[in-house]
């Protein structure tokens, strides 16, 4: 089988800045794949242009051994990949149910359908209800999105971008905002999920990612200093340069 | 089924003494009406916010009103012809502005409007410049003809009715939910798999082919039409009326169009200055309810039957 994702030679400029500057990544089947490096590194533009928000200047993207390169997301949502926003970005006027049924619908192909009560896609409805219990989000079904606690907003993304049946999940700082105790909770829901899904995760929680991941890239000014297993990369002098003062960090 | 009894509850109007002068302003409020809630698919729903939306009423009225004075004035036939230009009008321009949003769309839509007024006071063969067309018959369905007044009113209850219901079922739709979230947050929709433009277009062409079936029956109701059906202060008036009844209600446009008649007509034999009345109305309730008429509706029926739980 093709692997999930790989991305070769990728760049991206905005105006005289290369923000991305030949990056090549491949993802294996039913791993977590880290993209991490300093902040300004290129890891949001790399994965704003896999998943379709940016059109890249050059290089290629494969999904499961189709070139996807500069397709619109929602032809990459149907091609099997699914996205997070590093910024919450929930449906905040539709109840916590509506926004994965969304996704759901959307794997079914049932959008665009205007002649049918939405609540009587039965496939979407269960599809939305078993994600829902698996999150724990199935208690606040009923609210809207944007009464949820910032903790539960954040999972809520993870439940709108699984209801899509996704090949590939990339998230995008997942733990961003969160406590200690959330952060490891998404860290076991990533575990999880990575037995039937691959992820890419875009991270700054070191601990977790070294904790989670089964193969992390590492990224300074736009392009990929190191890659390998936790492991290997955590001893990478290269690294341990470019992340000189979260040294400690790396050590734990 | 509420529908259906206010539909009924309208229809029996003109026969329990409703004056014929009341019926007729009733009659332009639920046309309006129709012309309002085609605005809330647009505004209220897909979060597309339009200075320009009397083009499609206007449009639907000249189309209309043209072919019932050169062609025939079977309603039906009328109909048809006027959604056909309508439609057409909607799918190439929709397609060129549904690929912006926000400020963007408001500013494209209105000066799209406004080259159809200058087109209408121009293209003096058809529309008749300045004049506007007048003298549009009276329309015919199945052989009779549907005199003004009361059967105009009737024409019109179901019409509005037919259009309440298909707009319902519309928006509590996978399709109105896409919309609505297309409106929340288009980046969110697009990961989700939504294709914003597309959808955004078909809203596009639903919410003109319905504002024109307004702009048809308007043209019966008034014998004619004039290029400033199709003026950006038609356009700001419509969008008052649906924000003014609660905008992603559906059924609020629809009490904000017939308000916004009678509060028109109450205001302007009253004051010279009636928009400056109207318009403090208007702040006062929007301020106050967000959610416009429709949200005090709300309220009152909650504390009327609290819900039990």
């Amino acid at each position: 089988m093709a692997s999930p994702l790989v991305v070769r030679e990728l760049s991206k400029d905005f105006g005289a800045l290369r923000a991305v500057d030949g990056v090549s990544l491949e993802i294996q089947d039913g791993q977590v794949h880290s993209l991490i490096g300093p902040n300004g590194a290129g890891k949001t533009t790399v994965f704003n242009c896999v998943s379709g928000f940016l059109r890249p200047a050059g290089g290629q993207v494969l999904l499961d051994g189709l070139d996807v390169t500069g397709w619109p997301a929602h032809r990459l949502v149907a091609a099997g990949l699914a996205r997070t926003f590093q910024i919450t970005k929930v449906f905040g006027d539709l109840t916590v149910f509506e926004n994965v049924a969304l996704g759901a619908r959307s794997r079914l192909g049932r959008n665009l359908q205007m002649w049918r009560d939405a609540r009587n896609v039965a496939d979407a409805q269960a599809g939305a209800e078993e994600i829902l219990d698996m999150l724990g989000l199935a208690e606040h079904a009923g609210a809207n999105a944007d009464h949820l606690a910032h903790g539960d907003k954040r999972i809520l993304e993870i439940a709108i971008a699984l209801a899509l049946r996704p090949r590939l999940l990339m998230l995008d700082e997942p733990t961003a905002g969160m406590s200690p105790g959330e952060t490891a909770h998404i860290g076991d829901l990533i575990r999880r999920i990575a037995k039937h899904t691959s992820v890419l995760l875009v991270e700054h929680d070191m601990e977790m990612v070294l904790g989670i991941s089964d193969e992390i890239t590492v990224m300074t000014q736009g392009r990929v200093i190191a890659s390998g297993t936790p492991d290997a990369v955590s001893r990478d002098p290269h690294v341990q340069d470019a992340y000189l003062g979260e040294v400690d960090v790396m050590n734990l | 089924m509420t529908i259906a009894v206010v539909a009924g509850l309208l229809a029996i109007l003109p026969f329990v003494g409703a004056a014929p002068f009341t019926i007729t302003l009733l009659t332009e409020g639920l046309i309006f009406a129709i012309w309002a809630m085609s605005l809330d698919i647009l505004v209220g729903y897909t979060g597309l916010v339009t200075f320009g939306h009397a083009a499609a009423f206007g449009l639907g009225s000249y189309a209309a009103g043209f072919f019932a004075r050169e062609v025939t004035t079977d309603f039906f036939v009328t109909l048809l012809f006027a959604e056909v230009v309508v439609i057409a009008v909607a799918v190439t321009i929709g397609f060129v502005v549904t690929r912006v949003s926000g400020i963007a769309f408001a500013i494209i839509s209105l000066c799209i409007a406004q080259v159809l007024f200058q087109i209408a006071v121009a293209w003096r063969d058809v529309t008749e410049g300045m004049d506007g067309l007048v003298g549009v018959p009276l329309p015919k369905m199945f052989g009779v003809t549907i005199n003004a007044g009361t059967e105009l009113y009737l024409l019109t209850v179901v019409t509005l009715a037919a259009v309440c219901i298909g707009l319902r079922r519309l928006v509590e739709s996978p399709f109105g939910r896409t919309l609505q979230a297309i409106r929340t947050n288009e980046d969110r929709a697009a990961a989700v798999g939504i294709n914003v433009r597309l959808n955004k277009w078909l809203a596009f062409i639903i919410s003109w082919a319905v504002a024109g079936v307004g702009g048809t029956l308007m043209v019966f109701l008034k014998a004619g039409t004039t290029p400033m059906s199709l003026h950006w202060t038609e356009s700001g008036n419509v969008l008052v009326m649906t924000i003014f009844g609660g905008l992603g209600t559906l059924f609020g446009p629809v009490i904000g169009a017939i308000s916004f008649v009678f509060l028109r007509d109450e205001f302007t034999t009253r004051f010279e200055a009636w928009q400056l009345a109207f318009g403090f109305v208007f702040v006062v309730v929007v301020l106050a309810f967000p959610t416009g008429l429709a949200g005090i509706i709300a309220r009152v029926w909650r504390s009327l039957w609290p819900v039990r739980s």
